[in-house]
């Protein structure tokens, strides 16, 4: 049990240490969730048409937006994984004395490092065109350590994905089918009342949802009132892809 | 005392159809280096992967110290390194950060962490660029690296497929003394894969050949040779026209111990002096007319041609080969 923490912790200094010497990839990952912030939120907000509870359409957005990049920057994690086994890495890691599910969530865990870094960028320009957060050091932590554990759980899902799409090519193709659906059928740009009955019912499996309701009221409504309930989907979220990943990812390498 | 590595009639069945290793038996002394010699698909790796827990034999057994490689599978793992024959660091932190990444997960204690780090990077000639970032590394660092990597325990076994592919000769004589006192001084045996017939013959305490899944003959490198007996001689035949059945009227000489023909025409006598005018005489009755007659005795190249029927580099056809990644790949 140590040994599988040890190693995780392992698997999250690889990923530190990578950053350290390469953040190009998080830069051109910011521009994306920035145009929304800046373009796409003021320009919707002056048509007044999604009811987001008061609070300026942009600042409802924000963190939808801000998970959608991270969950992103998870999903694709997967990559570095089909790379990894295209080379002998992997190979070699399954040959070590790590256990498998150490490595699977250490790695899950990884990518949730690299989220945090993405969704930190994304802060201050957000903050620059007028969103106000809620000045709670403690939320901010307990919002930032939901985007960690929902993001390693996303990532489980592309090492998921990985055991079974072996190159890049379908794995991105995989990977573009997963992302899309998550964000539009979930809370990040408008709330899920608006959604037709059918996508709502969707929405109700989609844990993109409850990351975007429980970040979104830590870090701008202050409406905790289901973060109980996103907490423990996030949990169940998280044990069950853990789970899953790690049974499938000996069969990455055979 | 245990064998280091035991494999008894093991099968592996890739998909179904592809019979990549077909009834294996083999026994590796403790403390040896041993080398797998074999043309591509012929199973080297295949057989690697099963003793490093990776795969799981279709039928058979296969024990690592007195371990069975599927049922203790975790305890093979702290016993063994592994160097598998593709890249296997990563390329965008340093050199020595890649050493530090394995030697935190094969949990070795803090304190010696540096110490033994330094002496894999200097016994590999690593030190000056261990800070460097791996993508800058030639590909000969890169493989010095990963037998870095290898090294940083000290494994009762080490397992490395083509460990010196990419490297140049130099190199791969560094590396391979590097090995040999490392083996020495910690009793570790090596276990390795190679199409280099110079490296199995002048590192390998032990041979075995392995062809189309099966080992066809082992030993060590003398006796090997010796088991050919006698000398080759190695004719050089025009390009003229001689007898369809040549070889076959060769072999039927009493004298003759073997042909090969792989470009030239090499017999394998008893006594080369003796025979030589014979065999001149004969050839020229065939029709056949020599160009240049050399004498040498059997090398391993020899004793590989014998068993595999071809030379190493020209046996297996690109296709084979992808054809058999494949399956691996895929599983």
């Amino acid at each position: 049990m140590m040994e599988g923490l040890k190693n995780m912790l392992v698997m999250i200094e690889l990923e530190l240490r990578r950053l350290r010497h390469d953040r190009t990839e998080i830069y051109t990952r910011a521009v994306q969730p920035i145009l929304w912030i800046v373009i796409y939120g003021p320009v919707m907000s002056s048509v007044k048409a999604i009811p987001t509870g008061g609070v300026p359409y942009t600042d409802f957005i924000t963190p939808g937006v801000m998970i959608q990049t991270t969950t992103f920057v998870s999903i694709f994690y997967g990559l570095t994984i089909v790379w990894e086994r295209e080379s002998g890495i992997l190979k070699k890691l399954l040959v070590t004395p790590a256990s498998r599910y150490s490595m699977v969530i250490g790695r899950s865990m990884a990518s949730g490092v690299r989220a945090i870094f993405q969704a930190l960028i994304i802060l201050p320009i957000a903050v620059l065109i007028g969103v106000k957060f809620v000045p709670n050091p403690a939320y901010f932590i307990l919002a930032f350590t939901v985007i960690f554990f929902a993001s390693g759980g996303f990532a489980a899902i592309s090492i998921l994905v990985a055991s079974f799409m072996k190159t890049r090519e379908r794995f991105m193709g995989i990977g573009q089918a997963i992302t899309m659906p998550l964000f539009f059928a979930s809370n990040a740009l408008y709330p899920i009342k608006m959604m037709p009955p059918i996508l709502r019912e969707f929405s109700t499996f989609n844990p993109l949802s409850y990351v975007v309701d429980a970040v979104r009221g830590l870090l701008i409504t202050r409406d905790l009132s289901n973060l109980l309930i996103d907490l423990l989907a996030i949990a169940i979220f998280d044990a069950a892809l853990f789970i899953m990943a790690s049974i499938s990812f000996r069969r990455i390498i055979e | 005392m245990d064998f280091a590595v035991k494999v008894k009639n093991l099968v592996k069945v890739y998909d179904g159809k592809v019979r990549a290793l077909d009834g294996v038996d083999l026994n590796v002394n403790q403390g040896e280096a041993f080398a797998l010699l074999g043309p591509n698909g012929a199973g080297k790796t295949t057989l690697i992967r099963i003793l490093t827990t990776q795969l799981k034999p279709t039928a058979g057994e296969a024990y690592v110290f007195g371990l069975n490689v599927v049922h203790d599978g975790g305890k093979v793992r702290k016993l063994v390194s592994y160097v598998p024959q593709e890249m296997s660091v990563w390329t965008d932190i340093s050199g020595y950060e890649n050493l530090l990444i394995y030697a935190k997960i094969f949990g070795v204690p803090k304190l010696e962490r540096e110490k033994v780090i330094d002496e894999a990077l200097e016994n590999m000639g690593l030190t000056h660029v261990k800070n460097d970032l791996v993508k800058t590394y030639s590909g000969g660092m890169i493989r010095r690296l990963e037998i870095a990597c290898a090294m940083l325990i000290k494994p009762k076994i080490m397992f490395l497929d083509e460990p010196t592919i990419g490297l140049d000769p130099a190199a791969r004589k560094v590396v391979w003394e590097r090995l040999n006192v490392f083996k020495k001084e910690y009793g570790v045996t090596i276990f390795f894969n190679t199409h280099y017939m110079d490296e199995a013959d002048l590192y390998a305490d032990e041979i075995a050949i392995i062809n189309q899944g099966k080992i066809v003959t082992r030993g060590k490198s003398e006796e090997l040779k010796h088991s050919l007996g006698g000398e080759i001689i190695v004719f050089t035949l025009e390009k003229t026209a001689h007898k369809p059945d040549l070889i076959q009227n060769i072999r039927k000489l009493n004298f003759v111990k073997g042909v090969f023909e792989d470009g030239n025409l090499s017999v394998l006598v008893g006594d080369a002096e003796s025979t030589l005018p014979d065999l001149m005489n004969f050839l020229k009755s065939e029709g056949a007319s020599v160009g240049k007659v050399s004498i040498t005795k059997p090398t391993l190249d020899d004793v590989f041609l014998k068993y595999v029927g071809t030379r190493l580099e020209e046996k297996g056809r690109v296709s084979d080969v992808r054809h058999m990644r494949d399956m691996i790949r895929k599983g």
